[in-house]
């Protein structure tokens, strides 16, 4: 793929001023990419997940001039959020509100005291090292130490009014310090027909006793190629919950990882894919537990339509002499067409003597029985269908929090359904 | 009202209804009895509009019209309702709306407006205290996580806020103690009515010391083998079905 090379070439000589670590880093993460290559369906990581398609396409980095002007209407702002709008890989710092207590940093300040956060250690996930190769955007976020922030902070990633097609690899960092409490929401939005490819990277680390409501909504635009990695780290006693909705682009995979490096955290991972047409949707998650007494819940649903097809590949470790982990990892997918796959591998891998631990996973269609005890209600076939499927989601669905939040998933989700 | 006409059904070649025939009448209130694998469950399904059970031969008529080809929901609106014997769980679907959204069709279906938000809470905490559930149940998801008995009386709540014209009730009693079981059975009586009908589906005789049928009828190897007044429950509790065969 000629093309990467060029492109990075372009970035390097664009920022010919960047900090000479960051531009060794990306020099070692765009060979370790070359090494790595796109992966194919003989890696047993991403064996259900073909970018064939995806290697046909060349697609060249936004730069500050794709974007002409800035659009009327930006998409997707939910009310009663601090927003920060990056448009084709663009920040607006004009059209962000931010309350006390959090700050923006670019990549370069963050990155002088806190390089860890960009190491490579050893990941072999080709994306990965492609977008630390080729970082062009993102945002660096810090919540001060015992800082409430009341309303989310809703991060919209737009893509919108292409003329070429773009690629952009974004790097999110979060990072919540000690004794603070925030709501993150992770937006992508996609409002173009051209081919495009979103590779972000989003790096979280909560602090001591600090707590984070994660919600990550994807909905490019079906032309797109999304491929993501979250990663998080958990201190001692360390609270996050999460939310994905992902909903659109052609081909998605997103990797998670999440690591308790201190005693004491909890992590609950809810997760709502919609797949229809011709769409691929594949999330691998991993929760290592690392320390003792923490706990993990995990509940992803996948509801797949006609072609679509969806991955979910879910594994927990426990590590040796750990005590008292307790987690928990539920996969349930709905299939609402013959034509429509799934491929799920939920996986313990467990060390340590002293855990509960638990897994399943089950893939089914609309229940018949279901189906007729609302028609014998009065209620017709295509309405007790429609309310079968969101009985389905809204499990996941009125899990989230705040309410504002919630009404924009179910409002997307009625959208998607009809 | 009903009329059952020499009803055959299969499932994989295997008959299960061996041609039964029953004429329930406004007012009336049927029983119908008989060992597990009789057919029972199959012959409420099949009043109900189960499709799972292709109809070999036979009809029923409901209200002087053909109905053997009608879909379930058809049928529930012109007044037909079916008490499961297990009835289903929705998880996610929370009870309010699924009543509502049940009440609203048929209000619809009669050129009704539908029901107000307030109208509704009112007409639905008087029917929570027919069948002794409180106001929590409302904000579970159907089904999700009620007990046998609950399940039961839910089944029973739906009957009477939806007011069908012909009930049939499959095994709604059975698995439950005897408070509950007055509960459904007072649940019945006070739907019971000269305009209405009942089919009663069970195999013990218990219920029917609460809710008196008119008739009762035996139900064996997918026929009615036998038929009478309220007595016949009294000498089956005595001598069980195998004097029938």
């Amino acid at each position: 793929m000629k093309y990467l090379q060029h492109q990075f070439q372009a970035l390097l000589d664009h920022w010919q001023d960047e900090r000479k670590e960051i531009r060794s880093l990306r020099k070692t993460a765009f060979d370790r990419f070359n090494q790595l290559g796109i992966p194919t369906k003989k890696w047993e990581e991403w064996r259900f997940t073909d970018f064939s398609e995806f290697k046909k396409n060349e697609y060249r980095l936004a730069w500050g001039d794709d974007l002409q002007e800035i659009p009327k209407h930006i998409p997707g702002l939910i009310p009663d959020t601090h927003s920060i709008i990056i448009i084709n890989g663009h920040y607006q710092p004009q059209l962000t509100k931010l309350p006390a207590g959090v700050s923006v940093k670019s990549h370069e300040e963050f990155f002088q005291f806190n390089r860890d956060v960009y190491s490579l250690n050893g990941n072999k996930n080709p994306f990965l090292a492609l977008n630390t190769a080729l970082m062009n955007s993102g945002i660096a976020l810090v919540v001060e130490p015992d800082s409430i922030i009341e309303n989310p902070i809703q991060v919209i990633y737009l893509t919108t009014a292409l003329s070429d097609q773009l690629m952009n690899h974004p790097r999110i960092v979060l990072k919540i310090r000690i004794n603070s409490q925030a709501t993150l929401i992770e937006h992508y939005i996609g409002e173009t027909k051209i081919p495009y490819f979103v590779n972000p990277v989003t790096q979280v680390s909560i602090d001591e006793n600090a707590s984070l409501n994660h919600i990550r909504i994807q909905e490019e635009d079906v032309s797109c190629c999304h491929t993501a990695t979250t990663n998080y780290i958990l201190k001692n006693d360390a609270r996050l919950n999460t939310t994905s909705f992902s909903s659109g682009a052609k081909l998605f995979r997103h990797d998670i990882k999440l690591n308790f490096a201190g005693d004491g955290g909890e992590a609950i991972f809810n997760g709502l894919c919609l797949t229809k047409d011709h769409q691929h949707h594949d999330q691998h998650v991993i929760v290592d537990h690392q320390q003792n007494f923490c706990r993990s819940r995990q509940l992803f649903k996948y509801i797949l339509a006609e072609k679509s097809s969806g991955v979910f590949n879910g594994k927990v470790v426990v590590r040796k002499n750990t005590k008292q982990t307790d987690a928990d990892q539920s996969n349930r997918n709905l299939l609402l067409s013959p034509s429509a796959m799934m491929n799920a591998n939920p996986q313990l891998e467990i060390l340590a003597d002293d855990v509960k631990c638990s897994h399943g996973s089950t893939t089914g269609e609309l229940d018949d029985e279901a189906l007729f005890y609302l028609q014998t209600r009065g209620i017709d076939s295509e309405t007790a269908k429609s309310l079968l499927i969101y009985g389905f989601a809204n499990e996941i669905i009125e899990r989230v929090k705040p309410e504002s939040v919630q009404d924009y998933i179910q409002n997307r989700f009625t959208d998607w359904l009809s | 009202m009903l009329e059952i006409k020499n009803l055959c059904a299969a499932v994989e070649n295997k008959e299960i209804l061996k041609g039964v025939n029953l004429n329930v009448k406004p007012g009336e209130v049927h029983a119908i009895m008989g060992r597990n694998g009789s057919g029972k469950t199959t012959l409420a399904n099949l009043i109900a509009g189960k499709n799972s059970y292709p109809v070999t031969s036979g009809e029923i008529r409901y209200k002087g019209n053909n109905i053997t080809d009608s879909s379930p929901e058809e049928r529930a609106l012109n007044g037909i309702f079916l008490s499961f014997q297990y009835p289903v769980v929705i998880p996610g679907v929370n009870t309010t709306y699924f009543l509502k959204e049940a009440l609203n069709a048929k209000r619809r279906n009669r050129g009704e407006d539908e029901i107000n938000a307030a109208d509704f809470m009112r007409l639905i905490k008087g029917k929570l205290k027919e069948v002794d559930l409180d106001e929590t149940y409302l904000k579970r998801s159907v089904n999700d996580g009620f007990s046998g008995g609950e399940k039961k009386r839910n089944e029973i709540l739906q009957m009477l806020i939806l007011e069908p014209e012909l009930a049939v009730l499959d095994e709604t009693d059975s698995g439950l103690d005897i408070d509950a079981l007055k509960t459904i059975a007072h649940g019945i009586n006070q739907y019971r009515r000269k305009d209405r009908a009942i089919i009663l589906i069970t195999h013990y005789q218990r219920l029917l010391k609460y809710t008196v049928p008119d008739y009762v009828h035996v139900l064996m190897d997918g026929k009615i083998v036998k038929s009478g007044g309220k007595e016949l429950a009294l000498e089956l509790e005595e001598k069980g079905y195998s004097w029938l065969e």
